[in-house]
Order: structure tokens, then C-alpha cells, then sequence
């Protein structure tokens, strides 16, 4: 089975966004809508499909590095350079909760499963968990072991898998009870397990992406090709997992074979962006879109004409 | 109280009933007022009720808060309507009674009084012209001046300009009947007044008889009239800083020049006397003051009145005759040629003012720069700086002004010093006193401080013990690595008194001496201050942060140089190369196990609850982490019931790996010990009596001998171990250990086990025993033993699962039969073999078991049940102090056990035990 063609023509350009998108995400469920957060202190809300910009929200003081959408899409949670994490209210466009106690920016925050849990990790090289039940404005719990930025983290149905400057992908299982440190040896900008949780995708800033099997630490292949050596590019999985697409610091989406690491063609890629890709994403279930946030200061969507 | 008081005062002698005695100081009540009236009507009323009143008894302050509106009303306006004007008078009427109201009429006391104190003499507030005579003069002047005006523009000028004010004086003048433009002073005769204006044309002394009066002014002269007007001098108004008579821009020669230009003829020599008209005039004779004087321009108001005054100036001429004469020359009277007076107390030059020659300065040659420096360091003595003094410093002020006393600079200047009196205390003192003085200061300096000129290099000492305790201490140059070999070269050198000081410590090159010394002198005193402390303090105290660590800054813009950048370069690869295995594992992409680190991690409860996840139960990492945690999980229970356990069959005795825990917790042992573990060791470490003594008790009807006694305790032992390993189905692996065990308990427990075991020996087992000894090894006869006991114990424990169901109580036991092993519960053991034994063999070899024994055995088989007993005895265990009453003393049984635990060095094994005593100890309790 051949991996299903990157959708390679622009569908949209989301363009309201003054100064760099530092992140794009998906919402959830059929995931029409995104959301985008960029150095302009506000997170924008788009249909992909007519590329009109829905909403605007802004209360954040600093840029914003961080978003992450709650399961049923009714909240949303962003964080970056103002040191706390705002939940917001989807409809009212309102900050339910601003939740400080972290030092520095903030550059990754994630719910859990049921968004009753928000992760943050920060410059202060911690990652403290947030109750959203309760009404204690405390962290549950704060994971101190990173030794430097935490870049990115994910939250499974039992772990949270953070990915810090230090170079280590950390596992913390909760069933367990165990942390497993997987030292990878360079800064680490995002780490995006698979949905089965048996492997996962680490960017890191010597240009390749590793994946690497969850339950032993080891490296089952290396992606390399593009640039990325001083920016957060999230690499992220294409569709069905049989690809691992990256925009990098030149501008172009590379795309990989999962199995064998090759590059998919063309080889190189078209430039996409005219500076450095910060966030790609897929569409979670639609295999012909893609989206990609730069810090041109456009959100660009992209779809695969050929097959719609 | 108060009669114990009146008790003790009459003891004293005090007439407690005595009127004094009883004097009360205490005021009970509020006081009534006094009887005579007061004049303040306030005193009984509460503040709020209080009015104030003005002396004239009207109320004031009204109401809102002291009075609003009310208070002009009351206080001010009088009457009801509000204010009324006085009363109106017809001015057709009585116009005499007309009176203008005026201000005042309107005006309240305080008013009143407040305008009195504003009315002053002078009104301040109007402009007085008190020098330029008049306004109006002063307007008609203007006038004169602005003849062109044309008349309208005057007029104008007139209505719309405020009328001229004049001064309080003139206004004083012109009721007195004084006109402008009239002198002051009574009126004159018109001969007088023409003497008046003759002299001020003329400047000459006239009389009145000189005047002559003409026909046609007679009849003038029939009337008086008013004065001349002598117009006042100005003085001008001094408000610059120049010097008294100099005329600003215009110098001394342009004054000379105007004064020749003037007197075209030559130049003007002083009139006077003594200048004959042949003489030449000569340089003394020319007037230099005689700038243009033109006697018609002073307008003096004295010229006149003084008639001895002389109109002329003073000339030298004159004055030589004045001093030939003898008289002085009135400063008064002096003038300047310009006709202004001379100043009281000045007298004018005789010389004129010369001025000075000033020469055109030296040719500055190209290209020279002014550089002081090489005019000062020519001489090192002229800038008076001390030899002493390092040249590159400068002298601080504070330094130099102290520094140069009057004598110094006397010296400096080569003056003879003056023979002075003796300045100081010391002076006054005897040689003697001085030398002591100064011995003992130099030894309350402590000898570190150095003279004020050391010529020599000083190693300031220090304790040897200091300086190897700052050996060992904090370093205190750490940044500076030749200073720190210094200086450990240094204490190395005090630390070591008999060895010469090291080549290090030499001044640097280019250090001087002093400098050397001072540097050593911050060794000692570092040596001192770091130096770490010693016992009990040392642990109370951390040492402060580095003070000197770190890289070096350098100021300012600095380029590392070469070398600096090797090393950095060195310095960085060798980091490189110390890089760990996990890096470089991850460097070569063999991820996987070394780049893989597990630890334990304990999420928040909380935070398992909201993932809903089970909370994981960690395994402890470390005796601590278990104890923290057993105190909080609810599995804490369980396990400190384990060790309870395991510390029962233990006894008292802790081994060292238990210590930990056993002291942390609150040990069932330890209970009634209170804090004090070490309490009733001595019962437990009591020595075994000889076995004589047992043997007189217990093998007293026997010719058994010793050693057969002494086998019997170790098989005993031996079995109950054995038993145990075998029911909790151990491998083999574990019971061939025994033997060594066994043997060591042999080498051991000849001194102070098994005291009273000889109580339970099983008659049967003594004589397998004799049997065994005869062929074999340990080994087979413990194998030997295993295979003949498992058959044993089967039937045992049928028999007793029997018993059991039969008698239907303690079923609690059943356990402990089951997973029994050594330790506690071997106690019980040996009687449950030694009875199916009994059983097996009723008679046979049993005949020679001990009477006494078998008395007793069969006692307590007919009285209590097994597990009773058993029971009993755990009991007894467990509270090892108390005296068995039906058992033999059970010390030793708890002795024995534990050692059989200390002695042995299998953990697996050990940590079964732990588990199953654990289980018998609380049914023990439970039975309790």
C-alpha cells in the first residue's frame, strides 16, 4: 500500500494573523475548524474549508506559543510568552480560568483525554498539571525532572510524554509509576506519538526526526533531509500514519515514507512559505488536507485536488 | 486576706483598730459637685449638650455644624428681618445729621478690630517718590521733554494716565504753603534771593553788601520772595562692582586722551600758587585729574550754603602750601577734578597712577605641548612629595594637609628649626616608661603587624594546627592561581614550623617588599578567618558561597588573546571527551537501553484519579521511602504488621538491617520499653548458666551424658528449622544450607542458647539422633532426617487436622501449623513432632526420656489444648520479660531464636520467616 499522496495545493491562505503563527491545531471531532495562535496576541478561529476567520481571541498579554483544544471543542486552552495558561470558553470568547505559577513562557500546554487535566510545560523547564475540576488554581502536580524548556508534550490515556531542550523524551506512565527518560541527544522541539501509543515522532534540532519505539527507547528510523536546527518545526504523522510530514526552516513540507524513510517526491519540495514553517499538522481523519503555520505570518491549508 | 493582713501588722505592733489603720484610699462613687456656684455652666452637662457662648453671653455656633447660616444671623446681622441700614435721615432736613456711612459702620467687632491692626502710618501700598521731587514736577519735566507732543496727545495723555500722586512729603509741603518750583525755606528779601542767584553763577563769595540793588528793582525789593530752588544732588543709584569713580568703558588713557583733546593748548597745568610764569611746566605741575572740569556742571546744593568752601579744586600747588603751612588738607573739602568729592578718609595720590608695562610674552616654538610633568619630575622635591611616597600615586589632599606638619615644611624650606617645647606626652615621660609603653604595644599587636618600615621580608606566624586546619578549609584565591599557590605555599610553610620557607614565597618580580609583606600578612589573616571550625560547630554550619570563584571578568573591552582561546578550545574538547556513555550512545544512534532510564514515579493521586487510573503501587526504593510511605498508605497496615511481625520473631534483639525500621516504628517490642530500645537488654544478654545446673534439674534421673544433652538442644534446632523450610515447601537449595547453620549455632550456641530447650526435647528424636551420629555426615543425616520427618509431619498434621475438627476450637491455629518455620513458632514445633513421635513410638526407646519430663509433658497434654499451649508460649515470647508461669523461663527460647535469624545469612530465607511469624504473631495476640 502506497502512502496516500501529501495534499500539495494550496486550498487556502488564512492571512489575519500581523507577525509570526507560532501554532495551528485542528479541533477536534471532524475537525473543520482551526485554531491559530501567533506572536500577535490572538488566537484566531478559521473554517478551513471557506478559510473565513471566525473568531478572535484575545486577552493574552504576550505571544502566544501553545494551543490545545478540549475533546468536545467547547474549550480550549493557550499559553505563551504572559507565563500562564488561559482557558477559554470557545463560545463567549471568554477566559475561563488563567492558571499562573510558571516562571517563564510557556511552550506547550495539552489536555488529557477528557480535558479535566492541562499540562503546561514551560521555560522554567517544568511541566505542572492542572485541575480543571476542582476549583484549587494550584497545579496536581508539578514534574520537575526536565532540565531545561519543555518543548512539547502529549497526553495519553495513562502518560504524559513531554519532550525537553535537555534532549530527553520523557515518559511518565501512571499506571506504572515509572518515568522513562529516552535520552535523544538533541534538543527536542515536539513529540507526537502514534494513536496506539507503541511509537512516537521526536523532532529535534539537528535536522532529523527519529521514530522511536515507546516500550524500549529504540530508534526504529531516522527522517532527514530538511532544516531544522534552531526553530520549533513540529513534525507530525500524515495520513494514517504511513507518512511523517515536517515543514522546516526554509519554508518547504517534506514528506516521508513511514517504513522505509524516504522522501517522498518531489524531492526537494516547493518552497510553501517564505520563512520558517513553525507548526505543521494533518487533518485528523481527512487525508487530502494540511495545514501548515508560519511565521510569514500565514496559516496555509492545503488540500489534494486530485482526489476531491 | 485582709485578716491574715491585720494578723501580721498586730504581730508588728500596729493597732490594726487604730482610725489610721483603716484609712480607705479607695473613692467609691461619682463625686457630687461642688457647693458654690461656678461660672461655667458646661461642667455638668455631657459634651454634646455643651454651647459655647462669647463674653457677651450670645451664643455661638449655630446649629449645622457651627453654624451655617444661622450664624451670620445671630452673630453678625442682628435681628430677625436680617440686616437693616441705620436709620434714614432726611438730608432736606437735617442735612447737619447727614453722616456718609462708612465702611466701618458695617462692620462687627472682630472686623473692627482687624482693620485697626491693618491701619498703619505710611500706607505701604502707594508709590513714594521720595527723591525725584514731585509727580506733577516730574510730569511737567516730561513735558518739556515731549515738546512736540502736539497739545491733544498731552491732553489725552492727561485723562487717560491715573492723576499724579505726589509723595507724602510734598503733600506735607504744599499745605505748608510750598509751591514746585520754589526753594525750601522761609521767604527772602529780593537782595538776598539776587545773592543767591550771583553766587550760583558765579561761585564767589559774596556778601550781601557786595549786592547792588538798581533803581528799577526797588520796588521788587519791597516784597519777599520764595527761595531758589536748589535742584538735589543724584546721587546715582551704585549697582555695579567697579571701583569708586571709574567710568565704565573708557580706560585710564582714553580719559588722558579726552583731557589733552580738550586743553588743545598743551597741557593743563594746575593753577594755583607757586608756579611762576617763567617756569616750565613741568611733570608734577600738569593736572592728570583736570579731565574737562566744567564748574558750571556741579549743581551742589552745599556749593553755596558752605561759604568757606573753596570753589576751586585742590591743586598741588595749593597743597604744598597747605603742608608748608602745616595744614592738613580736609578730606572733606577735597575734591577730585572732576568736582566729585573725595571720599571721608581717602586722601588723593601725590603720585599719579602709573600703569603698568606689559610686555609682549616669548615665542611658543611649533609643535610644543605643554607637559608639566618634566617641569615637576625634574626635581622630585619640588612638588614636596615625600621620598617615601610611590611617585605614581598622587597624594591624596586629605593626606598631603595632614601630612606637612609646620616643621616639615620648616625643614623643606631649610629653616632652622625653632628650639620647640617638647609636644608630646611621651616627652614628659622617662626612657623607661617609653620602652615599656612601646613593648607593650608591639605585643598587644600580636607581632603580625609590621613595623612602619620593614626593610626585610616578615613571614607573619601562625599556629601550625591553624594553618593546616586552612589547609584543609575554604580557599580563598581560588581565582587566582599563582596567589593560591602562594598561599597554600605559605600555610604549608607556618604549618610546618622547622622547614625554611619555600622559593615561592619571594616577592614577586616587581613587587616590593612592603607590598610582599602586606600580602603575606592577608595569608595569616585569611589562614585565620577560613580556617574550618573544629567539633560540634563544623556541623552546624555551612560553609558561604565561593566569594572568589568563577571565571575572571576583565574590565572593560576586552580581546582574548590567543593563548586564552586555546585554552578555551582545550578546555571544551576535554568536556567533550568526558561526554557520557548515554550521550555518546545517542550520539552513535544506538537508542535504546543505554539511552533508556527508568525511575519509579509517583504521580498525584489526584491526578491517577483524573486520568482514572489506578495510583501504581511502587515498589519501596529504600528503607526510608517504605517507612514515609507505609505511614501514609492504607496498605501501611498490612506491611507494618509484617514487620511488627518479623521484629516479634526477631525478639528484641534488631538485627542491623531491621534497625532502621524497628526504631522508626513503634515496635510492639519496644512496648513498655518506652524510648529506651537498650532497656532489659542485660535480661537478654544474660549468660547461661552451666549446664550443670540443667542437668541436675532436668538429667537428673538419667546417666545420659553431656554431650548427648548438648546434641539433643542442637538437633532440636536443627529440626525446627528444617520443619519450617520443609512445610512452606522450600527447594532443596535452602535446606542444605542448614547444616552450616546448624554448625555455627553449635560453635554459638554452646554459651547462651538453648537454655531451657531441654524442656521440650523429644525423647524419640535423641535416640534417631544417637542412631544417626554413629555413620554419617551432617549432610546425609539432615536429608536423612528431611525424608523421615515429611513422613512424620504428613501424619502429624492429619492427626492434628483431625484433633482440630474434633475439638472444633482455635481454628486460628491451623494456620500457624501450616506455615510454620523456625523462629517463634519453633518453640511449638519440636512439642507437636516430639508428640506424633510419642505417638509413633509409645514405647520402645521412650524409656529412656526423662521422667520428669514426660510428667510434665503429660500434664500439659492433659490439661490444654495444643494451640493453647502454643499460644502460651508465643506470649511468653512476646513479652520477654515476663515470667512464664507454667513454661520454663522463656528468655532463652527468645534468645535462640533470634540468633537462629542473626545467624543466618540467607535473605529468601529470612524474608519467609518474616512473613509467617508475622501471621502466628497476631493470632497470638488475637488470643490475648
Amino acid at each position: 500500500m502506497t502512502p496516500s499522496p501529501l495534499p500539495r495545493s494550496l486550498h487556502v491562505t488564512l492571512d489575519a494573523h500581523k507577525g509570526p503563527v507560532n501554532v495551528a491545531r485542528y479541533s477536534k471531532g471532524n475537525a473543520k475548524y482551526i485554531l491559530t495562535g501567533g506572536q500577535d496576541r490572538t488566537v484566531r478561529l478559521w473554517n478551513t474549508s471557506t478559510g473565513a476567520e471566525i473568531k478572535v481571541f484575545a486577552a493574552h498579554g504576550y505571544e502566544i506559543l501553545t494551543l490545545s483544544v478540549a475533546h468536545d471543542n467547547a474549550k480550549f486552552v493557550s499559553a505563551g510568552g504572559d507565563r500562564s495558561v488561559f482557558l477559554w470558553d470557545v463560545a463567549t470568547g471568554t477566559t475561563v480560568r488563567r492558571l499562573s505559577g510558571h516562571m517563564g513562557k510557556v511552550h506547550a500546554v495539552e489536555f488529557n483525554e477528557d480535558a479535566s487535566v492541562v499540562a503546561s510545560g514551560s521555560y522554567d523547564a517544568t511541566v505542572r498539571l492542572w485541575d480543571l475540576r476542582a476549583q484549587t488554581r494550584q497545579a496536581i502536580q508539578v514534574l520537575e525532572e526536565a532540565r531545561d524548556t519543555v518543548q512539547s508534550i502529549h497526553i495519553g490515556p495513562a502518560t504524559i510524554v513531554t519532550g525537553s531542550v535537555d534532549g530527553y523524551v520523557r515518559t511518565y506512565d501512571l499506571r506504572k509509576g515509572e518515568l522513562r527518560s529516552d535520552f535523544i541527544g538533541h534538543p527536542v522541539t515536539s513529540v507526537v506519538p502514534t494513536q496506539d501509543h507503541q511509537t512516537y515522532l521526536v523532532t529535534t534540532l539537528d535536522s532529523h526526526i527519529r521514530l522511536m519505539d515507546m516500550s524500549t527507547g529504540k530508534l526504529l528510523n531516522d527522517f532527514s533531509g530538511h532544516v531544522n536546527t534552531a526553530y520549533r518545526c513540529r513534525g507530525c504523522f500524515g495520513h494514517a500514519e504511513a507518512t511523517v510530514i515536517c515543514g522546516d526552516e526554509k519554508g518547504m513540507v517534506w514528506v516521508w515514507d513511514l517504513m522505509d524513510a524516504k522522501v517522498l517526491p518531489p524531492n526537494p519540495p516547493p518552497k510553501n512559505h517564505y520563512k520558517v514553517i513553525t507548526w505543521t499538522e494533518h487533518h485528523p481523519t481527512d487525508a487530502n488536507e494540511l495545514i501548515t503555520a508560519s511565521a510569514d505570518g500565514t496559516v496555509k491549508v492545503w488540500r489534494n485536488t486530485e482526489n476531491m | 486576706m485582709t485578716s491574715r493582713l491585720k494578723r501580721k501588722l498586730g504581730e508588728l505592733g500596729v493597732d490594726t483598730s487604730s482610725n489610721r489603720a483603716n484609712e480607705n484610699f479607695c473613692l467609691i462613687g461619682t463625686p457630687l459637685p461642688p457647693l458654690e456656684k461656678t461660672k461655667d455652666i458646661n461642667e455638668f452637662v455631657p459634651l454634646w449638650k455643651q454651647e459655647v457662648r462669647d463674653e457677651k453671653g450670645r451664643r455661638r455656633l449655630h446649629g449645622a455644624f457651627t453654624g451655617g447660616f444661622s450664624a451670620g444671623y445671630f452673630n453678625s446681622v442682628g435681628s430677625k428681618e436680617g440686616w437693616t441700614p441705620s436709620t434714614f435721615v432726611s438730608s432736606k432736613s437735617d442735612r447737619a445729621k447727614k453722616k456718609a456711612s462708612r465702611p466701618e459702620d458695617f462692620m462687627d467687632e472682630e472686623d473692627l478690630q482687624e482693620l485697626r491692626d491693618s491701619r498703619k502710618l505710611v500706607d505701604m501700598t502707594e508709590e513714594m517718590d521720595l527723591t525725584g521731587g514731585t509727580q506733577a514736577e516730574l510730569q511737567q519735566r516730561n513735558a518739556i521733554v515731549n515738546d512736540e507732543k502736539d497739545s491733544v496727545a498731552n491732553a489725552l495723555e492727561a485723562t487717560l494716565l491715573p492723576a499724579p500722586k505726589d509723595s507724602a512729603g510734598a503733600r506735607v509741603l504744599r499745605k505748608m504753603g510750598w509751591k514746585p518750583g520754589q526753594g525750601i525755606g522761609p521767604r527772602i528779601s529780593y537782595r538776598e534771593r539776587k545773592l543767591q542767584d550771583l553766587q550760583t553763577t558765579n561761585k564767589k563769595m559774596l556778601t550781601l553788601a557786595e549786592v547792588k540793588v538798581t533803581e528799577e528793582e526797588e520796588e521788587a525789593s519791597k516784597h519777599t520772595y520764595p527761595r531758589r530752588d536748589t535742584p538735589v544732588l543724584l546721587a546715582e543709584r551704585k549697582d555695579n562692582f567697579h571701583g569708586l569713580g571709574y567710568i565704565p568703558k573708557a580706560g585710564l588713557l582714553d580719559s588722558l586722551a579726552r583731557s589733552n583733546a580738550e586743553t588743545s593748548i598743551g597741557p593743563k597745568l594746575s593753577a594755583g600758587f607757586g608756579l611762576g610764569a617763567l617756569n616750565d611746566a613741568e611733570d608734577d605741575d600738569i593736572d592728570i585729574y583736570d579731565n574737562g572740569y566744567n564748574p558750571g556742571k556741579s549743581r551742589l546744593a552745599y556749593d553755596i550754603s558752605q561759604p568757606e568752601d573753596d570753589a576751586f579744586t585742590i591743586h598741588k600747588s595749593s597743597r604744598r602750601q597747605d603742608a608748608g603751612t602745616g595744614r592738613r588738607p580736609n578730606a572733606a573739602r577735597a575734591m577730585f577734578s572732576s568736582g566729585l568729592p573725595v571720599l571721608p578718609g581717602f586722601v588723593i595720590s601725590e603720585t599719579p597712577a602709573v600703569e603698568d608695562k606689559w610686555y609682549p610674552g616669548p615665542e611658543v616654538p611649533k609643535g610644543w605641548t605643554p607637559n608639566p610633568k618634566r617641569v615637576w619630575d625634574a626635581d622630585a622635591n619640588k612638588e614636596n612629595i615625600e621620598s617615601g611616597v610611590r611617585k605614581s600615586e598622587p597624594m591624596p589632599y586629605h593626606k598631603w594637609k595632614t601630612g606637612m606638619t609646620a616643621d616639615q615644611r620648616g625643614e623643606l624650606l631649610g629653616e632652622t628649626p625653632l628650639p620647640a617645647a617638647p609636644r608630646s606626652v611621651f616627652e614628659y615621660m622617662s626612657q623607661k616608661d617609653r620602652e615599656r609603653l612601646q613593648s607593650v604595644s608591639v605585643s598587644i599587636a600580636s607581632g603580625s603587624i609590621p613595623t612602619a618600615t620593614p626593610p626585610e621580608i616578615r613571614l607573619p606566624c601562625i599556629e601550625p594546627q591553624i594553618a593546616q586546619a586552612a589547609l584543609r578549609g575554604f580557599q580563598p584565591f581560588t581565582s587566582d592561581l599563582k596567589k593560591q599557590e602562594r598561599y597554600t605555599a605559605y600555610l604549608m610553610s607556618q604549618a610546618d614550623p622547622d622547614s625554611k620557607p619555600p622559593d615561592l614565597l619571594k616577592p614577586l618580580p616587581g613587587q616590593r617588599i612592603d607590598e610582599f609583606n602586606k600580602e603575606l600578612e592577608d595569608y595569616s589573616k585569611a589562614a585565620n578567618i577560613f580556617k574550618p571550625m573544629s567539633g560540634l560547630m563544623a556541623g552546624r554550619f555551612t560553609s558561604a558561597v565561593v566569594m572568589e570563584q568563577g571565571p575572571k571578568i576583565h574590565e572593560g573591552l576586552h580581546t582574548p588573546s590567543s593563548e586564552e582561546i586555546e585554552r578555551k578550545e582545550a578546555a571544551e574538547k576535554r568536556e567533550e571527551e568526558k561526554i557520557s556513555p548515554q550521550q555518546h550512545a545517542a550520539k552513535l544512534g544506538m537508542y535504546g537501553a543505554m539511552t533508556r532510564e527508568v525511575r519509579p514515579w509517583q504521580p498525584a493521586r489526584l491526578l491517577c484519579k483524573r486520568f482514572g487510573v489506578k495510583e501504581p503501587d511502587l515498589p519501596l526504593p529504600d528503607a526510608e521511602e517504605a517507612s514515609t510511605k507505609a505511614k501514609a498508605d492504607a496498605d501501611a497496615g498490612q506491611s507494618w504488621q509484617e514487620q511488627a511481625g518479623v521484629s516479634v520473631s526477631n525478639s528484641t534483639e534488631t538485627p542491623a538491617a531491621m534497625e532502621g525500621e524497628t526504631s522508626k516504628k513503634p515496635d510492639l517490642n519496644n512496648i513498655g520499653l518506652g524510648e529506651d530500645d537498650s532497656q532489659g537488654r542485660d535480661t537478654l544478654t544474660y549468660q547461661r548458666p552451666s549446664m550443670d545446673i540443667f542437668k541436675a534439674i532436668f538429667a537428673s534421673d538419667l546417666e545420659d551424658s553431656d554431650d548427648d544433652g548438648d546434641d539433643d538442644l542442637r538437633k532440636d534446632d536443627e529440626d525446627d528449622t528444617k520443619n519450617g523450610e520443609e512445610e512452606s515447601q522450600k527447594d532443596d537449595m535452602t535446606s542444605k544450607l542448614f547444616p552450616d547453620t546448624s554448625l555455627k549455632m553449635d560453635e554459638g550456641a554452646s554459651i547462651d542458647l538453648n537454655t531451657f530447650k531441654p524442656t521440650f526435647i523429644p525423647r524419640d528424636k535423641k535416640s534417631k539422633r544417637a542412631k544417626d551420629v554413629d555413620g554419617d555426615g551432617d549432610e546425609k543425616k539432615g536429608e536423612d532426617k528431611k525424608n523421615g520427618k515429611k513422613n512424620k509431619d504428613k501424619k502429624d498434621k492429619k492427626k492434628r487436622k483431625k484433633d482440630k475438627e474434633k475439638k472444633g476450637v482455635l481454628v486460628s491455629f491451623e494456620m500457624e501449623e501450616d506455615g510454620v518455620c523456625g523462629l517463634a513458632v519453633s518453640a511449638a514445633k519440636p512439642k507437636k513432632d516430639r508428640k506424633s513421635r510419642n505417638d509413633d513410638s509409645a514405647g520402645g526407646e521412650d524409656k529412656d526420656r526423662p521422667k520428669k519430663k514426660k510428667r510434665k509433658e503429660k500434664k500439659r497434654e492433659d490439661g490444654e489444648d495444643d494451640g493453647m499451649w502454643e499460644a502460651k508460649t508465643q506470649t511468653a515470647a512476646t513479652m520477654s520479660q515476663l515470667p512464664p508461669s507454667e513454661v520454663p523461663p522463656p528468655p532463652p527460647l527468645l534468645l535462640r531464636s533470634s540468633t537462629s535469624v542473626s545467624s543466618e545469612n540467607d535473605v529468601e530465607q529470612r524474608a519467609q520467616e518474616i512473613e509467617t511469624p508475622a501471621r502466628a504473631r497476631k493470632r497470638a495476640i488475637d488470643f490475648m
